[in-house]
């Protein structure tokens, strides 16, 4: 089979795999080898569906003897199998790399024979590079689940970032969709990588320099949203238990997108990609705003709504919080004003040095005042038109607004009904399946 | 009254030299490319001078910041109109306030030179991902790019680190000028675009695997053209081997 058919059935493959990012690891360009890394992350291209494409992603192979229900690389799934050899993945990587078309190399792979035989192939690869060809490129590479810790401590001398995928947010779907993975042989990898990586650290302390890195872009995980009913409060929760616990860099949600189909699977005419939208934000809030998954979400409230977002969300339900005074507010509580981000927050707290700051300087920083005058006073006036209405603001900031003209008390009980009635239907289905 | 130099950055600063030498307010500082002069305006010709330039860089880095000095540089490489004197009034301001000149967000002479710097730092950041180098016949990799702002010198330190190990060519087709690294120096030089270039046998090769990767890798149930063209704008697609 010639390479580029090989390129067309491993990349088609491994396409489904959100976590491109290149970011969180600068790697020095070392005697006049080839590469260095951005900590920044650089998108070199953006695909016809609007993503960044930043690393050849690719699978070793596509050739699995597992069965997992939702996986199109099942054993039983009749489609073209092919494979790289380790000396096609370097000559793809550096070729692609020295015409600029790359950060790097992100390696993924079914599992072929059994899961040590397809990690020492990856770590093959790796070594290839960073030895032979002295390649300071990016590289990401996927921790088979069940692979011996020896391969996996020594490919993370050579990678920058590395990921056991998760996939299935609940033990339960694990066992429907993923009978051959057991939750132990995904966390045991993940517990051990950042075990590592804190020894790594730990050593850094004492001599300056880590003598050597491991995985110096921590490691990654993703869950796949939509091909079970666990709720977006379960997948957040776990979410945040992942960085507290494992310190993990970042969680990476894939709208389920229906390959095929079986009686275990839902049946979805479009992936949910409202709802992967909401979690990204949601993550987002969890990293950068300080807040909790519990403040975001909780048992009454397990999903996120379509038509408004999670910091929205929130800011409504605790209006009792606000109105805040620009000049006064703390960093912790500007940043949880809706249309107030890190930035404009940063921002606002430098100028107000300067000088106390009224509605007009607010728009010139950046602040999105659509949203924000809802929550905000600047020299103690209060801007938003229509008050501290939780029903009102709502109103205004979801992202199909209601004709205002029908907010009447109908109204407010059939929206209070409908809630009600979807939450009820989604606890229904989860002690089904408990 | 006008000042009009010899178009580079040099010049540029010998001529805000003059200005507050002379006690003068020039109402324009133009290069002297394109230039039609008016038989009725009355025009200066500042003669650059790297002493007097350098002057000026100077004061601007220790009186206002260090920051301040490359706003200035980065809104001078926009070579937007009217940005000789949007610069002008900020260095002036500067003078005045000193180094917290950037805090004055509400003040329109500092906000436009910011807004300048993020479109300027937006096209290198997009810049570094999107040239596309081919190789040639003798090994040298060779990247033409036409970049709104003049930003060449700006990304080439970039390819220096990565590809220290290379033969590379940077070049602006736009505005005749190129980057050339040898893998030991680096040079700034004009070059204009009337030569013929040999792909080296397995360019074409390379860039058929990218085209088939860029392809495979498209969800087909997620296709956005839209959102494809806003994070890469229509206008870079010339020069990739994509697209
Ligand atoms: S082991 Fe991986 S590749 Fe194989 S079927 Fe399961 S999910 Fe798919």
């Amino acid at each position: 089979m010639d390479l580029q058919k090989k390129l067309e059935i491993l990349s088609g493959a491994a396409k489904y795999d959100a976590s491109c990012s290149s970011s969180g690891s600068s790697r020095k360009n070392v005697n006049g080898g080839l590469g260095n890394n951005q900590s920044s992350g650089i998108c070199h291209s953006w695909s016809d569906d609007g993503r960044c494409i930043s690393l050849l992603k690719i699978l070793l192979t596509n050739i699995c003897t597992y069965n997992c229900v939702y996986c199109v690389n099942r054993a039983t799934n009749d489609i073209p199998r092919a494979s790289f050899t380790p000396e096609e993945i370097v000559d793809l990587t550096i070729n692609f790399y020295r015409r600029n078309y790359i950060e790097g190399l992100f390696l993924s792979s079914a599992i072929i024979r059994n899961p040590d035989y397809t990690m020492e192939l990856m770590l093959k690869t790796v070594r290839k590079l960073r030895i032979e060809h002295k390649f300071n490129g990016y590289i990401h590479l996927k921790a088979i689940p069940g692979t011996d810790s020896a391969l996996i401590a020594e490919a993370g001398q050579y990678v920058d970032r590395m990921s056991v995928n998760i996939e299935l947010p609940s033990n339960d779907s694990l066992k429907l969709l993923a009978p051959q993975k057991k939750k132990e042989s995904i966390i045991k990898p993940m517990g051990f990588i950042n075990s590592k990586i804190l020894e790594s650290n730990e050593v850094g302390r004492f001599y300056k320099k880590p003598k050597k890195l491991f995985v110096p872009g921590g490691q990654s995980t993703q869950l796949i949203v939509g091909a079970t009913p666990d709720h977006d409060f379960n997948i957040l929760k776990l979410t945040q238990g992942l960085y507290r616990r494992f310190q993990l860099k970042r969680v990476y949600y894939s709208a389920y997108v229906p390959v095929l189909s079986h009686p275990n699977l839902p049946a979805v005419a479009r992936p949910p990609l409202q709802r992967e939208h909401r979690l990204y934000q949601a993550d987002w809030l969890l990293r950068f705003y300080g807040f909790k998954a519990e403040e975001l979400l909780d048992d009454n409230h397990v999903n996120f709504s379509s038509d408004i977002d999670p910091k929205s969300d929130w800011a409504i339900r605790n209006i009792h919080l606000f109105p805040i005074e620009i000049n006064t507010a703390d960093y912790e509580l500007l940043i949880r004003v809706p249309g107030i981000g890190v930035l404009s927050a940063r921002r606002i707290i430098n100028a107000r040095k300067m000088c106390s700051l009224g509605y007009e300087h607010l728009k010139k920083i950046g602040v999105v005042l659509k949203r924000a005058r809802h929550f905000i006073t600047c020299r103690g006036k209060y801007y938003g038109e229509i008050g501290m209405n939780e029903l009102l603001i709502r109103n205004f900031l979801t992202d199909k607004p209601v004709n205002l003209q029908e907010q009447n008390s109908d109204w407010q009980q059939l929206s209070i009904f409908s809630h009600i009635a979807d939450s009820n239907i989604l606890e229904n289905n989860s002690l089904l399946l408990s | 009254m006008k000042y009009i130099y010899d178009g580079s950055f040099e010049g540029y600063l010998t001529a805000i030299y003059e200005a507050y030498y002379r006690r003068e307010t020039p109402e324009r500082i133009l290069p002297d490319t394109n230039l039609q002069e008016s038989l009725f305006e009355e025009n200066i010709r500042i003669e650059t001078n790297s002493s007097k330039a350098s002057r000026v860089a100077n004061s601007i880095n220790e009186k206002i910041s260090p920051t301040s000095l490359e706003n200035v540089y980065y809104t001078f490489l926009s070579e937007l109109d009217e940005s000789d004197v949007w610069i002008f009034q900020y260095i002036k301001l500067g003078f005045k306030v000193g180094k917290n000149i950037d805090s004055y967000l509400s003040d329109d002479r500092v906000l436009k030179i910011m807004k300048i710097n993020r479109k300027v730092t937006r096209e290198i950041h997009r810049m570094l991902g999107l040239i596309r180098f081919r190789q040639l016949e003798g090994n040298i990799f060779y990247a033409p790019i036409e970049p709104d702002f003049n930003i060449i010198t700006l990304i080439a330190p970039h390819f220096q680190k990565r590809f220290a190990d290379q033969n590379w060519v940077i070049h602006d087709i736009k505005r005749n000028l190129a980057v050339l690294f040898d893998c030991i120096n680096m040079v700034l030089a004009p070059l204009t675009p009337d030569f013929a270039i040999e792909l080296s046998k397995k360019e074409t090769d390379y860039q058929h695997l990218w085209i088939q990767y860029f392809k495979s890798i498209a969800i087909k149930n997620r296709i956005n053209p839209k959102l494809q063209k806003q994070f890469m704008p229509h206008r870079y697609w010339k020069y990739l081997i994509e697209k």
